[in-house]
């Protein structure tokens, strides 16, 4: 009978005790896998966000636009490898409630800045380039809608109008674009700008910013500050920062989701901590009889301290695992129903290493206290007790 | 026999709660437990309905909204001045006492503002109202300063702006882009959604943000609320106008639904899964409780009480310890959140601040809850107190 094995008959000598036991701890980490996937996809602007590109929106907000004739200024700044103008279109498909985030931009430009992280083969980039009407789909958004190069489909604007009075412009799909890290999500499209400002009723020769690629991430500030200052005191001043630090502040303004995920992770472990805690203390108080006939036959106590220990350990293992593999499985049914919200949701190796350490914290924390007491236990005490 | 089964309860509970100091931890770790499951769910309740409550105390069922169809939001809308004069015309909008139709075009348009709690950006809605728009509205009251000035550059701010965002504080100088502007007063609207807003003169907005004859939605007193039907055919029966028209309370409605059933999406879900991690706990608790008592549990059924006794007793005590953890969760969420002042995007693309608010009947919820983990966690160890056997328990 090695160690191992009467480390699993003690666990599991109340088995309903041990079975309770796992149920709690494996909901505390179900609960903290699938709110980190949720936070992690939520902050995921920041992560995906390239060192090297900045954007420049109008300094009163980013929904205020700012004239056309920034863009050609703006590739004149020393620093300033390629920049991309982009307008928001408030696309849906069919029926208002069939939301799409849809862009207008300068396509050859557009593929320039974003190459690095999506797919543009050159045949999609020519066909993108020479077609008016053309549109890129990202795949998630060509999966859903079940859309395949070729198609011509009317896409609805809740912002925009044509001259002719319809809400609706035609496009045909010219390429479907996949991204280069599977973390950058694909589900928007993005057409011709020039198309869109020719046959919108108002706006004309207004973008809606700018996204900057420099070359060099060191001269970030240094095109930031020369652009923004380039265009200070016009009636469209500007506001230009990284691409980390825009997508930050945007997923700040939901409010304080971390703050949120810290709380209520919190009060889940302090519940596990407090049943779990207990319940091993009461355990092995029950056995003290059994610890006293171990240290007669000779059990040194580092040995004890080691056997309750990993029956703790054990346990946290078995439980928090479990949860982890519940967690990914909720993850995938959630990420679905949430795509629109915080799309990508996924339980990464990030998030299990955590997992697997603050398991290894638990186990100690709650075995520590039963696993001292046993080991400084005299054998007289413990087969005088009864 | 009913007299003598209740003494027998009586006796049990009693017993049962006397010795609960003798499992003090364990049965403080349910306490707890219950505590904090209770109060995760309540503070997401509390965090839904303030918002909800927000937005629902913002639409008025005689006030109707127009804007252009199939643009759901007021920032996405565009209305034509050719459009708003023919609105003018149309049938079932009340007037004013000078006869004139009380209808009040406006723009809104989104403006930086610095959030006091984070010191980052957040959109904040500035709207370009005419006179009009105090009057169609009701509760809106000038708390501090006055009214800006027809012509001026002047805003007037929400109190709940100002309270969570820098720099509106009244007679400050506030700057979008190149424009200055004078904060000259503060005002409240019943607790309403507009206390997140910053308004202004209308046709001074249009000319200094280059949105001249440009309007995003026009908002009608009614006659009364069933005007709206006549509004509406109006309308729908006149090819230019090509618009939506909702009353106010059905647009902040739909407004509000989304964030709402998200928060609460969130919510109970977390709650029903610490709760099943709560219940796990409390049948530890309980089996303990249960083999701690088998000697005297033996011994009152060896001199005649029966098993229900047993049962009840046992139950009781789990339904206490939830019942306490539920009540102290309640009486947490409301020290430590409600009241609680914040914001978020909201559907319109701008901040709305709301304030958590928990009521009775979210209390009832969360009370309801902590008596099911109550009832779960001890109904099982309380069959087993009641089938033990006698002779068993006297021997342990």
């Amino acid at each position: 009978m090695n160690d191992w094995m009467l480390i699993g008959k003690n666990l599991f000598r109340k088995k309903l005790r041990a079975a309770l036991m796992l149920l709690s701890i494996l909901i505390a980490f179900t609960i903290f896998g699938v709110l980190a996937a949720f936070h992690k996809a939520f902050t995921a602007g920041e992560d995906v966000a390239a060192a090297d590109r900045l954007v420049t929106v109008n300094k009163i907000n980013f929904t205020q636009p700012l004239p056309i004739a920034y863009f050609n200024r703006a590739r004149g700044v020393e620093g300033v490898k390629q920049v991309t103008h982009l307008n928001w279109f408030g696309g849906y498909y069919q029926d208002p409630r069939n939301f799409l985030i849809v862009m207008a931009v300068e396509p050859e430009t557009y593929m320039d800045v974003y190459g690095a992280d999506l797919e543009f083969p050159a045949g999609m980039r020519r066909d993108f380039i020479t077609n008016r009407t053309g549109a890129l789909v990202g795949k998630a958004m060509a999966d859903r809608w079940g859309w395949k190069v070729g198609d011509r489909v009317p896409i609805s604007s809740n912002i925009f109008s044509q001259k002719n009075g319809s809400h609706s412009w035609d496009m045909t799909i010219v390429g479907i674009f996949d991204n280069r890290t599977p973390r950058l999500d694909t589900n928007f499209m993005v057409f011709q700008y020039d198309y869109f400002d020719e046959t919108r009723s108002f706006g004309k020769d207004m973008i809606g910013w700018m996204t900057i690629k420099t070359t060099s991430s060191s001269l970030n500030d240094r095109v930031a500050k020369t652009v923004d200052q380039m265009f200070a005191n016009s009636s469209y001043e500007t506001s230009t920062d990284t691409e980390k630090a825009f997508n930050k502040a945007f997923a700040a303004q939901f409010g304080n989701i971390a703050l949120i995920v810290v709380l209520v992770v919190g009060a889940a472990f302090a519940t596990i901590l407090m049943i779990v805690g207990n319940t091993m203390v009461m355990a092995v108080r029950e056995r003290t009889r059994e610890i006293g006939v171990l240290k007669t036959l000779g059990f040194p106590g580092g040995r004890i301290l080691r056997l309750v220990l990993g029956e703790s350990l054990l346990l946290a293992l078995l439980g928090g695992l479990a949860g982890i593999a519940v967690a990914t499985a909720a993850t995938m049914a959630l990420s679905r129903s949430l795509a629109n919200f915080v799309p990508g949701m996924a339980v990464t190796p990030g998030i299990v290493l955590i997992a697997v350490l603050l398991m290894l914290g638990l186990g100690v924390l709650t075995g520590l206290i039963p696993a001292l007491n046993a080991m400084r236990l005299k054998i007289t005490t413990a087969l005088g007790r009864s | 026999m009913m007299r003598s089964v209740l003494l027998q309860i009586a006796a049990v509970t009693a017993m049962n709660v006397k010795s609960i100091p003798q499992r003090f931890w364990l049965s403080l770790s349910t306490v707890v437990a219950v505590a904090l499951v209770v109060m995760v769910l309540l503070t997401f309740l509390a965090m839904a309905h303030g918002f909800q409550r927000t937005l629902a105390s913002s639409g008025a069922d005689d006030v109707a909204v127009i804007l252009r169809g199939g643009s759901q939001s007021e920032i996405n809308s565009t209305v034509s001045r050719e459009q708003v004069q023919l609105i003018e015309d149309a049938p079932g909008i009340a007037r004013s006492a000078s006869g004139k139709p009380l209808v009040s075009s406006e723009l809104y348009l989104v403006v930086d503002g610095i959030k006091r709690s984070s010191g980052t950006k957040a959109n904040l809605p500035l709207r370009g109202i005419g006179l009009e728009g105090a009057a169609v509205r009701r509760g809106i009251t000038i708390i501090e300063g006055r009214m800006f000035a027809p012509g001026s550059n002047e805003i007037v701010v929400g109190k709940g702006l100002t309270s969570e965002f820098a720099g509106f504080d009244l007679g400050a100088t506030v700057t979008f882009g190149t424009t200055r502007w004078q904060v000259v007063g503060v005002f409240s609207a019943d607790g309403s959604v507009f206390e997140s807003e910053i308004w202004a003169d209308l046709p001074v907005v249009q000319s200094l943000f280059n949105r001249n004859n440009f309007f995003q939605t026009v908002r009608v007193r009614l006659e009364n609320p069933g005007a709206i039907e006549r509004l509406r055919s109006y309308v729908e029966n006149d090819p230019r106008l090509k618009l939506d028209v909702k009353s106010e309370a059905v647009y902040f409605a739909e407004q509000a639904s989304r964030t709402t059933d998200l928060i609460q999406r969130l919510g109970w879900p977390l709650a029903i899964a610490m709760a099943l991690g709560a219940v796990a706990g409390a049948l530890n608790t309980m089996y303990s409780s249960v083999a701690a008592r088998s000697v005297e549990i033996a011994t009152l059924r060896a001199i005649g009480f029966g098993g229900f006794p047993a049962f009840v007793g046992t139950l009781i005590e789990s339904l206490m310890l939830a019942l306490i953890g539920g009540l102290i969760g309640a009486v947490a969420t409301l020290l430590a959140f409600d009241g609680l002042t914040t914001s978020t995007l909201g559907a319109s693309f701008t901040q709305v601040v709301f304030s958590f608010k928990l009521t009775p009947s979210l209390v009832a919820q969360g009370v309801v809850l902590a008596l099911i983990v109550g009832l779960v966690g001890g109904v099982f160890p309380a069959v087993r107190a009641a089938r033990m056997p006698i002779a068993a328990g006297l021997h342990a």
